[in-house]
């Protein structure tokens, strides 16, 4: 089963376009992506630039609206995310838990969907998607 | 440039309610676009929050929370992962999502760290140990 961990940095929705992690917390979050990696379960993982460097599109009657960070209303921003393979839910939340997170970091658990999950008629929708995923993949190498 | 491609849940995406035909042939379409411009890296759907945590860290100790979580606006429902020039040209394509349904959905976008973001405080010891990581992670693809 695949899951994401969606780092939720507390402040980081007020941050300022340029701010970056400092030296003991990229040494101590590498430590742990290294974990993540020998034990076998890591797949991809990314920090995100604060939303104050990005934008949000929204489509008020099908049309976009392009709104440029920061975010006034966000309580809530991502700061970057893990996506591990692992056997349960539970042990997803267990390799979450060994984060070394800072004080008031939320780390949110979620389950990747996989085609399997999905009804027949969905399935052949969407067929062709994970033939897509590898062919991206295989992309990302060049 | 790599940006994360972001699409917020909704009520529907929350109660797992599956997009229609139309919508995924549509969609299927317009990933076959973003491969064939060779922008496409990844691209996932979540489960509902329901079926998930969170894990919060305070005073030393961790307290796991079941789904579903409140503020449906902020919870994600799935995202892309796209290489582009710039944030411009990333937001070119987010206005093409399709959406024959004219509904009202919102897609955050947000740019990754690269290694050459960092300065000092990624010392070159941590940038090893990055560009090692990551050509193990790429081998796995």
């Amino acid at each position: 089963m695949r899951f994401m961990m969606l780092m939720i940095p507390k402040g980081y929705e007020t941050a300022e376009p340029g701010t970056v992690p400092d030296a003991a917390a990229v040494a101590a979050m590498m430590k742990y992506n290294e974990s993540l990696q020998k034990a076998g379960v890591l797949l991809a993982l990314d920090g995100l630039h604060p939303p104050s460097m990005g934008a949000r599109v929204s489509f008020p009657g099908g049309k976009p609206k392009v709104t440029d960070g920061p975010f006034a209303e966000a309580k809530e921003v991502l700061g970057g995310y893990w996506m591990i393979q692992v056997k349960s839910r539970e042990e997803a939340i267990e390799w979450a838990s060994r984060c070394p997170a800072s004080e008031n970091e939320i780390i949110e658990v979620r389950q990747v969907q996989e085609m399997s999950d999905f009804p027949a008629d969905v399935q052949e929708a969407a067929a062709g998607f994970a033939e897509m995923q590898t062919r991206s993949g295989q992309s990302q190498g060049a | 440039m790599r940006f994360m491609i972001i699409m917020k849940a909704d009520k529907n995406t929350e109660a797992g309610v599956m997009p229609s035909e139309r919508v995924l042939t549509e969609m299927g379409n317009f990933n076959e676009e973003l491969v064939k411009a060779g922008i496409m890296l990844a691209g996932e759907g979540l489960h509902p929050s329901s079926k998930g945590a969170r894990v919060k860290f305070s005073g030393g100790k961790q307290t796991v929370t079941d789904g579903p979580f409140a503020e449906t606006k902020e919870l994600i429902a799935g995202f892309w992962m796209w290489e582009v020039k710039s944030k411009e040209e990333a937001i070119e394509w987010v206005k093409r999502i399709p959406n024959p349904d004219n509904t009202d959905f919102e897609v955050e976008i947000r740019q990754v760290f690269a290694a050459e973001d960092f300065g000092a405080e990624l010392t070159p010891e941590a940038r090893e140990q990055e560009e090692r990581l990551r050509a193990q992670l790429a081998a796995k693809q």
